[in-house]
């Protein structure tokens, strides 16, 4: 091993051996950064990277691979969700009209990889586009316009936009929502929660930081001690 | 043949939520030995939906972690008899439960009561509007049951419960601040109603300005400590907004386990066996009673549980699959329009309106609870003149604030791009300041919606699939476009706010999808009535066929009605129980005259 692994490193490009120069350093955190990624390939990670963040991109609040967006849909992907948990299987498979809902024969995690591959070759250099260009690859693959062969764009488009969002604000024990990155964003304090002498008081905005299921008392400095909670 | 026979018992139930729990509890107490067969696992409050684990939106919103798993069994749909149905791969439109206390514990608490015109629909409009009134191609029927005969029952529930409201009409007399459209209660809501946040206080302002009669929403999210009727004790809500999709850790929600299980679990008449998911309803020679039901056990071992009686306490879709897969009944077939199990399906015509909020308005949607807000009914029912109209039905107007879960609550207004920086703007520019509404209205049963066995996929047992036919009625679009517009009235009269704007699950050209979340209320398909060609039970709950098969649940529905059925079903569950205990025992018979 030449260098220790880092999915920073990766994400910013700078392990990238293809001829291109750097990417531009839009996508710099990764949570568990010292970790290989238990699904994504490197390429692929830094697909998701560009294609998270022409969903959500950065402005004054983190774009979603800022947030760990990446990481999350790599676990998520590794995961019971990305292998079919919740997701009845059984063949055969017919397409069917939008009101019978997911009809593909592809678990998450093989949508996920298949779509990645078919998105580099409709748009090979994706990872690297011009925002502009690469936001009309993106509008033209949520339309179902993108020529991805026999996969239906928006599928994969609406699968990656759903993990996207879910890994933006769902609670950071799941890899994503980085610093409470979405929390932070809506005013959403998290997962403890007694409002019952708040719920009246009127146009008062609540003051707590959030805390996630697992915030640790000194975690992040402007964080409130979490209640000791005692059992029922 | 089954694996195993076991001695036989009493009562055999099948499925452990709010209707088999309560009727083991009722039956265990006449002396009764009482068998509940769950598919599902073990679960407590206390151990189980405990915060702040429970309070995550990813988890138990989004992967359904409560409710049944579709891996192994699922049903197929499509909207009319033309399509090919395909498998329901993913839950989405409904999400019935698995495990102790069925779908019973992650709903919103939200505890109506029916019209007493909802149980005596077709004769009620036939009366005030004439015969020819209610369109033809619905087949709209009478409950059987009325609501002075569900009265006792409907109030006992909500002492079950502790329920929260504001009565709008006792013993007949109208109360402002309640619902003055309900029937006549017997009593006061065993608790005060629960306070109100900003939002639905605007619209609580805006409707009686314009002489409508707003209302809190009645509510088994508990306001006080309370031990209910069996001695089980509630705590006061906390408003976490984690309550529809999640159990209640605070024990604040009422549900199935506290309320019920641990009332009974240590009776000597009581029995539940968990992983227990009964194949098929079995038959006597002559077939006119079942002699018990077979299941596969934890090991996997096919069990015979032979029983004097039978209760279908599964869910409303389940129940009635398992008739059809055990020949109980006729099917129904839409061809001839004869037989009755799987007829009458129907659901619930949702739709949406958000009212936007000028800046200064924090409404703190993260304060939240399974039934907060503020309602109007007076466009639910027949509470309003339908003769220019040309529908049937209505549905209630809610402005509620249930949670603000990030993930699922993301209002923007209309015009807003669905992904992408001004996605990104929208969506923390408006979380703190929105109201949400929602319309619930009531589903007609017509000859064409309806559940039959699928041909071609099958569960991991290798029963065929239920298959659901369905689509919106046009009388239902037409009374969702008409209430929905009300809605928004109501909205464009609010105090602050700066846009509006309106979703239609059931406009004109939408077909029925079921993939965004709409509402756990599927019912009918096995339903109640005084007539054997249109109804698979009697007026008791019986089934016409089988003397000692007894049916619970929203299954039982003629036609939905525009509230949330747990209330009603819960209702007819007492009504059925009363009828077992004081007559079927000691007299086992058909109790009506086919």
């Amino acid at each position: 091993m030449t260098h220790p692994f880092s999915r920073r490193a990766v994400l910013l490009g700078l392990a990238a051996t293809s001829g291109v120069a750097l990417a531009k350093p839009q996508h710099a955190f990764a949570a568990l950064d010292d970790q290989p990624f238990a699904f994504l390939t490197e390429t692929e990670a830094r697909m998701l990277a560009a294609l998270c963040d022409t969903l959500i991109p950065e402005d004054e609040y983190p774009s979603a691979s800022q947030a760990g967006v990446v990481d999350f849909i790599d676990l998520q992907m590794a995961g019971p969700y990305g292998n079919g948990e919740g997701l009845y299987m059984k063949g055969p498979f017919f397409e069917g009209k939008p009101s019978q809902g997911y009809q593909l024969p592809l678990l998450p995690s093989e949508l996920m990889r298949e779509g990645l591959s078919r998105l580099e070759q409709a748009e090979s250099g994706f990872a690297l586009m011009e925002d502009a260009r690469r936001n009309d690859v993106v509008t033209a693959m949520s339309e179902g316009e993108l020529d991805m062969g026999d996969l239906p764009s928006d599928a994969f488009f609406d699968e990656v936009w759903k993990l996207t969002n879910q890994g933006f604000f769902a609670d950071p024990i799941y890899g994503g929502n980085e610093n409470y990155a979405g929390w932070r964003m809506v005013g959403f304090p998290g997962a403890h929660a007694y409002y019952q002498s708040f719920v009246d008081k009127h146009n008062v905005a609540y003051p707590k930081a959030p805390m996630g299921i697992n915030h640790q008392p000194g975690g992040d400095g402007d964080l409130p001690v979490a209640p000791v909670r005692k059992e029922p | 043949m089954a694996d195993k026979t076991l001695p036989k018992t009493d009562v055999v139930i099948i499925g452990g939520g709010w209707t088999g729990l309560t009727t083991a509890y009722e039956l265990a107490h006449e002396g009764r030995k009482c068998v509940i067969l769950e598919r599902g696992d073990h679960r407590h409050d206390a151990t189980s939906f405990g915060a702040p684990e429970e309070h995550d939106e990813l988890k138990y919103g989004l992967r359904y972690t409560h409710m049944m798993n579709v891996r192994e069994n699922t049903l197929t749909f499509r909207n009319s008899r033309g399509d090919r149905a395909l498998p329901m791969r993913r839950l989405g439109s409904f999400l019935p439960g698995e495990g102790l206390g069925g779908a019973g514990i992650h709903w919103n608490g939200q505890l109506w009561r029916p019209l007493p015109s909802d149980l005596e629909m077709r004769s009620h409009y036939d009366n005030r509007y004439g015969s020819d009134f209610i369109p033809d191609d619905l087949s709209v029927q009478d409950w059987g049951v009325t609501y002075d005969e569900l009265e006792p029952h409907l109030d006992f529930f909500e002492r079950i419960c502790g329920a929260a409201g504001t009565a709008g009409n006792l013993d007949g007399e109208q109360r402002e601040g309640g619902n003055i459209f309900e029937g006549p209660r017997s009593n006061e809501y065993p608790n005060p109603a629960m306070k109100q946040p900003v939002s639905s206080t605007l619209f609580g302002r805006a409707a009686q300005e314009m002489d409508l009669h707003p209302f809190p929403f009645p509510s088994a999210n508990v306001t006080k400590a309370y031990e209910n009727p069996y001695g089980a004790q509630l705590h006061p809500c906390t408003y976490c907004g984690f309550c529809e999709r999640f159990g209640c850790g605070y024990f604040a929600k009422a549900d199935p386990i506290i309320c019920v299980y641990d009332r009974i679990k240590e009776h000597e008449n009581f029995e539940i066996r968990f992983k227990s998911t009964v194949l098929r309803v079995e038959k006597s020679e002559d077939g006119k009673t079942a002699t018990g039901v077979t299941y596969v056990d934890a090991d996997g071992r096919e069990i015979f549980q032979p029983a004097d009686i039978v209760c279908m306490n599964a869910y409303a879709l389940w129940n009635v699959h398992l008739m059809l897969v055990s020949g109980l009944g006729t099917p129904y077939d839409p061809e001839t329009r004869t037989g009755t199990v799987g007829r009458n399906y129907s659901y619930q015509t949702i739709s949406a309106v958000d009212a936007f909020l000028e800046k200064d308005i924090v409404t703190n949607p993260f304060m939240g609870a399974g039934a907060l807000g503020m309602v109007v009914d007076d466009y639910n029912g027949d509470n309003f003149d339908h003769s220019d109209l040309g529908f049937v039905g209505g549905g209630y107007i809610a402005c509620k604030q249930y949670h603000g879960r990030p993930i699922s609550y993301q209002p923007v207004p209309d015009g807003t791009p669905s992904w992408g920086a001004e996605w990104k703007r929208a969506v923390r520019e408006n979380y703190l300041h929105h109201a949400d509404f929602v319309i619930h209205g009531s589903s007609m049963s017509t000859p064409e919606n309806f559940l039959d066995l699928d041909p071609t996929w099958t569960d991991q047992h290798g029963r065929p699939l239920l298959r659901m036919t369905f689509n919106f009625p046009e009388n239902d679009r037409k009374m969702a476009k008409y209430v929905t517009e009300r809605a928004v009235e109501i909205a464009e009269n609010m105090d602050h706010v700066t846009s509006v704007s309106a979703t239609n699950l059931a406009a004109e050209g939408e077909d029925y999808s079921v993939v965004p979340y709409q509402t756990t209320h599927n019912v009918g398909g096995a339903v109640i009535g005084t007539d054997p060609s249109t109804s698979v039970v009697n007026r008791y709950g019986q089934m016409w066929d089988h003397h000692n098969v007894f049916v619970f649940g929203a299954c039982l529905f003629p036609q939905n009605l525009g509230y949330n059925p747990t209330g009603p079903l819960m209702g007819l569950a007492y009504w059925t129980l009363e009828h077992l205990k004081n007559d079927y025992l000691e007299n086992p018979r058909p109790l009506m005259d086919a």
